[in-house]
């Protein structure tokens, strides 16, 4: 029963430490990805570690490229 | 200069590339890619794929569940498009609704149904983590089709041992 407490049971998400909940999510979108496309499978965990940390750092500079947008614009 | 006949049907090299059973292995991978994310590609004989598969949709699908709970998560009522998307993922949206039925509340006969008390934020991270998750099996469903035809990565090397040249 707790167990399924677990899941039916939302979280509560404040503050701006949401956005680390963005990290998990593109790790798994990578590693699928690159389990998905690499023959050799030993070379899965660094090249989904370089694609991880190239989503993040595009949408990093995405956001910060749209915030600057905003701010000159506002 | 002679022409070199062509291989005979029994040569271990050629059976290697041969389709399996091209009627029967692309449908049964992709069926059980859709039931259990990386058994299709466990069902072809690429094991350590299927493992990574099946750990990583499982645990984005069901960590989205817990951020968001289920009834505000796994819902084809208010959130068609996402469940479909959700129902990529099989086994684990069957179980993730059928845990929705059960624990949702049943409406008493002349009363509004209590509304799912779930913070907004909460709710749509959890349907991103498990419609993510689903797009991602369906990726995965799509790769076991594709490596349907080709031999396993067992019968490839065994056919064709690193560093023999193939015929």
């Amino acid at each position: 029963m707790t167990v399924a407490a677990l899941f039916t049971t939302a979280i509560e998400l404040t503050g701006p430490q949401r956005f680390l909940l963005m990290l998990p999510l593109c790790l798994s979108i990578a590693v699928v990805y690159k389990t998905m496309r690499l023959e050799d499978v030993r070379a899965i965990p660094a090249a989904s570690l370089i694609l991880w940390a190239t989503i993040v750092l595009a949408m990093c500079a995405v956001g910060v490229g749209l915030w600057a947008v905003f701010s000159i614009m506002v | 200069m002679a022409l070199v006949p062509p291989e005979p049907a029994t040569n271990p090299a050629a059976l290697a590339y041969a389709p399996r059973n091209a009627l029967l292995t692309g449908p049964i991978a992709g069926f059980l890619a859709w039931l259990v994310p990386g058994l299709g590609h466990m069902y072809l004989g690429h094991r350590v794929r299927g493992v990574v598969c099946l750990v990583t949709i499982t645990v984005t699908f069901w960590t989205g569940v817990a951020i968001g709970g289920v009834q505000a998560t796994v819902d084809p009522h208010e959130r068609t498009l996402w469940f479909m998307a959700q129902l990529c993922t099989g086994c684990n949206t069957l179980a993730a609704y059928g845990l929705h039925s059960i624990v949702e509340p049943h409406p008493v006969a002349g009363q509004r149904p209590p509304a799912v008390l779930a913070h907004w934020l909460s709710s749509d991270v959890g349907v991103h983590y498990t419609g993510v998750a689903g797009l991602l099996n369906l990726l995965a469903i799509l790769d076991a089709l594709g490596r349907a035809d080709a031999p396993s990565p067992k019968r490839a090397r065994r056919d064709h041992p690193p560093g023999v040249p193939r015929p």
